[in-house]
């Protein structure tokens, strides 16, 4: 008898945990009302992710750029690198994934375009998917650099860099396809 | 003291000697540092033989607008009295047939300048079509990785802002004679050997697609020249005036002097970047 009732406490104690834990992740806990204060909102949003919400993630993440872009500033682009950085250290995602963000919203380079083949072979393929992912960074980056980080050169610079690099691979791509027909 | 340190006291002379050894080490380390920190992976788009092949292709285009300008003028002159005239559709008006004939005479002798002269544009400009494709190839589709191709056109050395300043603002594919298109070309890349190599990959492109328009717009005007030829030998018994004329003049217009223009310039210098950026741990 005296067994059986411990048998029933070892299943009831891990229940109650799971319980008490399925709690914190409640959708109601980790939805949040994000003020506009863009420092005070990423640390409240750094608690949440620190409590088990870490699956709004990007909901969090918009929101964040949403309160930016209502409040531009140039240290903008610092408060979200130093959040990204915490974000990562706290495990919630990895450093690529920190990098990829920062990149496709505050940085002039695009992620869209990387790689470590060499052009002919990797890029001129898949050329114009390229330039489509590209054109929709340029979306991005004109958030996040024009409008919450009010830095008009670095988006216009991005903006030529797109320009530029269509009329290059153009280029390079057809003495590529000139090449291979020879 | 004695000037010359090598013809003072031995010991003076070792120091002296020492101090300029000092001086010469740390000239070339600095020399070394800056090529170091300001080559990144070199890129040449632009070696003499390119460079003498634009330079070529500038001259005979030279060579050949100074031919036909004339006749392109008079071409003009004749095209404008005729509309003025209002010839178009007066059937059996003599005057108007005299500036038809005489028109259609002129369009003859432009055809056959440019028989002459088209072989030798043609194969300059596919000489340079071909050069720039091949270093094109190489340099910045096989050397060159997504990542590295990025880093060139924003100039990673940093200095490319400063160089470009000098530079003259290209017009892209039309709009400036193409004689002073070469030579915007010749001059922009000639005078930015020593600068850094980074938009030099988006004027090469440039030149490059603009190679191949004229290619095949020189290469159709070759295939019609003789048909239009004997076309207008016909048409000068019955001294009309075609569609297919305008559309050739213009056509010879549009490779040789850009009247079709577009504004839009396709190489323009890069923005320059304030020196107090903020660069964060995350970025590329």
């Amino acid at each position: 008898m005296k067994a059986k009732q411990a048998m029933k406490l070892m299943l009831i104690i891990p229940l109650a945990a799971l319980a008490a834990a399925c709690t914190t992740t409640d959708p109601d806990y980790c939805a949040v009302n994000l003020r506009s204060d863009l420092d005070g909102a990423m640390r409240t949003v750094e608690t949440k992710l620190g409590s088990g919400c870490e699956y709004q993630f990007d909901g969090y993440f918009q929101s964040l750029l949403a309160i930016a872009e209502a409040n531009p500033d140039k240290e903008n682009r610092r408060a979200f690198s130093d959040h990204l950085m915490r974000v990562h250290e706290m495990g919630v995602i990895s450093r690529r994934q920190a990098e990829g963000l920062y990149n496709r919203y505050f940085n002039v380079k695009f992620v869209s375009l990387q790689g470590d083949y060499n052009t002919c072979s990797q890029t001129c393929p898949i050329r114009k998917q390229v330039m489509s992912d590209m054109r929709a960074e340029l979306h991005d980056k004109e958030l996040g650099l024009l409008r919450a980080s009010n830095d008009a050169p670095s988006f216009y610079r991005a903006d030529t860099l797109l320009k530029e690099t269509d009329l290059v691979l153009e280029a390079t791509c057809r003495a590529c396809l000139a090449g291979d027909v020879r | 003291m004695n000037p010359n340190p090598t013809t003072g006291h031995p010991a003076r002379r070792y120091g002296a000697l020492a101090a300029l050894a000092l001086a010469v080490w740390a000239f070339l380390s600095a020399a070394t540092t800056q090529a170091t920190t300001s080559s990144g992976p070199v890129v040449r788009l632009f070696p003499t033989t390119v460079l003498e092949d634009i330079r070529e292709t500038g001259q005979v285009a030279e060579d050949m607008e100074n031919n036909l300008q004339q006749i392109i003028h008079r071409l003009d002159m004749q095209q404008q009295l005729y509309t003025e005239s209002l010839c178009q559709g007066a059937d059996g008006d003599q005057g108007c047939e005299r500036i038809s004939k005489q028109l259609g005479a002129t369009y003859l002798e432009m055809l056959e300048v440019m028989s002459d002269r088209l072989p030798e544009m043609e194969r300059a400009v596919n000489s340079t079509r071909s050069s720039l494709e091949k270093r094109l190839r190489q340099e910045l589709g096989q050397r060159t990785t997504p990542t590295s191709l990025q880093n060139t056109l924003l100039g990673e050395a940093g200095t490319a802002a400063a160089a470009q300043e000098d530079r003259p603002a290209l017009r892209g594919r039309s709009g400036v004679r193409l004689s002073d298109r070469f030579k915007q070309y010749y001059d922009l890349v000639a005078t930015s050997q020593s600068a850094p190599s980074q938009s030099l990959a988006v004027v090469a492109s440039d030149i490059y697609l603009d190679m191949e328009e004229a290619s095949l717009l020189i290469s159709a005007t070759q295939q019609e020249i003789s048909r239009a030829a004997l076309m207008e030998q016909l048409n000068q018994s019955f001294g009309m005036i075609t569609p297919e004329m305008s559309a050739v003049v213009g056509g010879v217009k549009e490779i040789l002097f850009g009247e079709s223009a577009i504004d839009t310039p396709i190489a323009s210098p890069p923005y320059a970047i304030g020196d107090a950026e903020f660069v964060s741990p995350l970025a590329m």
